[in-house]
């Protein structure tokens, strides 16, 4: 425990310096939100590569927790899903009910090229089509995979702060 | 012939009368006409105990009866509680057993009146004769009872065996301590018993009590006495374990203020210290053991070692007190013990009566294997889960005031005087909290398991509602269960007296109507207005949820099952698992075996093939104490069969040899 301690003070704040707010324009259902965006996350199909950088994005070093944006265990505690990889046939039926699980007003983000359009996977026999062919996408994120910075950014589309 | 006396005879008529009719009339009308002539036994004895509580007492002596001692009965105020006791629980599992003993043989429907009756007589006998007598009735008939299913299904003999032993040995106990206690005085009536325990040495009346108490003890299930009670009761036939779990059991803490207080006229601390300490100790293992167990019928046996248990914590606390001189708190403790005995008599009684319901639906008491009973059998569970409520010690429940009552008595007593008190005193106090604590998850899980969510197997799901006798009997206990719930003080007085004549002290403990005060302390409690207060603050929670969500527009949307597939009753909480976290906690205490196998495939070890879970959480006093006296025993008999030739002319000889040494032996000692 003290070790523990030792450690927090001695590394003190690695967070990178919050980077100017991107602006553009932000979903309707965003602004009902008031600045505080709970996500679910929903692996469709991925190589888990975006899945890397989103686990760095809600680590210390990106901490998109100081912007709003929280990860939640449930769609039903959920605003936002972020959606990573193709969609693919096993996974278009539960990605539909994970959609439908999520209260109004609900967004969703497509992170990674995979997810905006299939990327290396097109065409392939398992997969069904990028996530906008089974669920109505609001923001994408572009990247194979994304760097953190831009999942970021396009979270704080969502926030707004 | 006053009320009492009338009542009695009444009852004893309509026992023998049933008794006639359940070896006479054809099987077609037996069971209904043994069923109601039960309930009439019983109704006559609540009405005996009720007359005999407010004041009325009777004797008889009936001396042409048996050879030597006759037989002879006389009812007082703590006879007469349980008497009444005992009566009402007949008058449910009578009713009750109408439709359910309905398949019962001519000896089974006969062994039903002979055990009510027994049971009624043993706190009405007034002589040591006639007690022993009308205690082995009861244990005779009550292993007949037993034994009712036993060509069906194996398990029953042996539960049977352990039944019949530990009750036998329980019964010599007692018998010992009472023929020592005749011994020293002029005969054997309870009066003249009462009169020479005044001249009697320390060191007697102590062997007297610890005998006796030992076989009391083991007939009220007391730990480590409690064996058979975990095994008779789930293999008896319901309303027979009704019976034994909430009116015989009382019998055996009848026992221990009959001669404890009244017989031997209180004794010195340690006496009472070792009741507190056993009742202690079977409280906390018998919740414990049922808070562990699957099985309903055996977690509901356990429940009644644990709550016999609370009731020796208040004997024991009353003695304790009497002997420091405190008659008051005495007279408290006393009463919520009693109390307690009532109480659970009402809320046992429907709780097993209940699971005999489940049972007949079923064909299963395992928990793991039920759920789902709520739709198909609605009066069943809305039983249950009252009995569930009332064993829990929360407010609106039955156990409650006089577990209530008793802590009031145990907190109460610490600054009375002597090192032990202070002592053992906190130490009852939290006994007494942890039992609670664990009842309530115990029946939660029996409840929540048992009867809610989906069923977990075919059994369960093809259940159906119990016949409209088999409800009634429910009804009548669950009915009485809710009157000392809400008004307790219907049955205070009763207990009060029933106290006051084991402990000779003036004035009830317990006063009020409404609300109730306690004597000498700073304590008062309204059941009534509690359980008000209760329903009015959930109609109000119920009613602002309502008027709140209607604002909101609502969305029917699909249960959340992760995305995948519908659920399944497999992945349900179980009785095992939802007692897991409590099974690490107490890990050390219960010491359960767990046993994981894992098969792989052919092909390689890193894929699992199937993957089996068993755990058991065996009685671990049963297992330390009991199996080498088996393993010796068995040992012995192997070597005995070297005695045992089949030779008639050696049997003779032994025969012989024996009268003579025993001949000898008077011949050198007299």
């Amino acid at each position: 425990m003290l070790k523990l301690w030792h450690k927090i003070r001695r590394t003190g704040r690695v967070a990178e310096p919050a980077p100017a707010h991107p602006g553009g324009d932000r979903p309707a259902a965003a602004v009902e939100l008031g600045g505080s965006v709970q996500v679910r996350h929903v692996d469709a199909g991925s190589c888990n590569g975006c899945e890397v950088e989103i686990g760095s994005v809600f680590g210390p070093v990106y901490d998109a927790e100081r912007y709003g944006a929280r990860l939640v265990a449930s769609p039903r505690h959920a605003d936002a899903l972020l959606v990573t990889g193709p969609v693919t046939r096993n996974m278009a039926e539960p990605l539909r009910r994970t959609y439908e699980a999520t209260p109004r007003p609900r967004l969703v983000v497509a992170v990674g090229d995979c997810a905006r359009n299939c990327g290396v996977f097109a065409g392939a026999y398992g997969v069904v089509g990028a996530v906008s062919d089974v669920i109505p996408v609001d923001v994408e994120i572009a990247g194979c995979p994304p760097r953190p910075e831009a999942i970021v950014e396009g979270l704080r589309k969502l926030t707004g702060r | 012939m006053n009320l009492a006396a009338t009542s009695f005879g009444i009852a004893m008529a309509a026992g023998a009368l049933s008794i006639v009719a359940a070896l006479t009339i054809p099987a077609r009308a037996r069971s209904a006409l043994v069923g109601s002539g039960v309930a009439i036994t019983g109704l006559a004895g609540v009405a005996a105990g009720a007359a005999a509580m407010t004041g009325q007492a009777f004797s008889l002596a009936l001396t042409g009866v048996l050879p030597l001692s006759g037989v002879s009965f006389s009812l007082d105020a703590l006879g007469g509680l349980f008497v009444a006791v005992t009566g009402g629980v007949a008058v449910a599992t009578g009713i009750y057993g109408i439709s359910y003993a309905r398949e019962g043989s001519r000896s089974t429907q006969a062994a039903l009146p002979v055990f009510v009756t027994a049971m009624l007589l043993v706190p009405v006998a007034s002589t040591v004769g006639t007690f022993g007598l009308a205690w082995e009735l009861m244990a005779l008939a009550s292993l007949l009872l037993v034994l009712t299913e036993h060509r069906h299904r194996p398990e029953v003999a042996g539960a049977g065996r352990w039944y019949a032993v530990l009750t036998h040995a329980g019964f010599i106990t007692v018998l010992i301590g009472l023929l020592l206690l005749a011994g020293h005085a002029t005969g054997d009536s309870f009066p003249e018993l009462r009169e020479a325990a005044g001249h009697l040495s320390p060191a007697v009346a102590g062997i007297v009590f610890v005998t006796t108490l030992a076989g009391f003890a083991s007939k009220a299930g007391i730990v480590p006495l409690h064996a058979w009670l975990p095994r008779a009761h789930p293999e008896a036939p319901s309303h027979v374990s009704a019976l034994m779990s909430a009116a015989m059991v009382n019998l055996g803490v009848y026992g221990i203020v009959r001669i404890g207080f009244d017989l031997l006229g209180g004794g010195p601390r340690w006496w009472w210290l070792l009741v507190l300490a056993l009742g202690a100790v079977s409280a906390v293992y018998g919740i414990l053991q049922a808070a562990m167990g699957t099985d309903l019928k055996r977690l509901l046996g356990y429940s009644t070692t644990e709550n016999m248990g609370l009731v020796l914590i208040g004997v024991g606390a009353a003695g304790l007190f009497a002997a420091s001189g405190d008659r008051g708190l005495a007279a408290l403790a006393l009463a919520a013990a009693l109390l307690h005995v009532v109480g659970h008599a009402t809320f046992k009684t429907l709780l097993f009566l209940a699971a005999g319901s489940v049972l007949h639906a079923t064909g299963t008491r395992d928990l793991d294997a039920l759920g789902g009973l709520r739709s198909p059998m609605p009066v069943t569970t809305a039983a249950f889960g009252w009995g569930a409520l009332a064993a829990s010690a929360l407010p609106p429940g039955t156990a409650f005031v006089s577990e209530w009552l008793l802590l009031q008595a145990l907190i109460h007593g610490l600054p009375a005087s002597g090192v032990a008190t202070a002592i053992a005193m906190p130490v009852a106090v939290a006994a007494v909290a942890l039992t609670a604590g664990l009842a309530v998850a115990t029946f939660v899980k029996a409840f929540g398991v048992g009867f809610l969510a989906r069923p977990r197997s075919s059994a369960a799901g093809n259940a159906h509602e119990s016949p409209a006798t088999m409800l009634a009997g429910m009804a009548v206990a669950g009915a009485a269960a809710a009157v000392l719930a809400v008004a307790p003080s219907v049955v205070l007085p009763g207990v009060a007296a029933a106290s006051n004549a084991a402990l000779g002290a003036a004035g009830p403990a317990v006063t009020g109507v409404v609300t109730l005060r306690l004597a000498g302390i700073a304590g008062s409690l309204s059941p009534l207005m509690l359980t008000l207060a209760l329903l009015a603050a959930v109609l109000a929670t119920a009613g602002a949820v309502r008027l709140l969500s209607t604002r909101r527009a609502r969305r029917a949307a699909r249960l959340w099952d992760c995305g995948a597939g519908p659920l399944s009753a497999r992945m349900e909480y179980t009785a095992t698992s939802f007692a897991e976290p409590l099974q690490r906690v107490f890990d050390d205490v219960v010491q359960p075996e767990t046993d994981v196998d894992v098969t792989h495939h052919r092909e390689s070890d890193y894929l699992v093939a199937a993957v089996e879970y068993r755990r058991r959480v065996p009685d671990r006093i049963e297992r330390r104490l009991y199996q080498p006296v088996l393993t010796a025993l068995s040992a012995w008999g192997q070597a005995g069969r070297r005695l045992a030739t089949g030779s008639v002319h050696r049997y003779l000889g032994y025969g012989f040899y024996a009268v003579c040494g025993v001949l000898l032996l008077v011949a050198v000692t007299r």
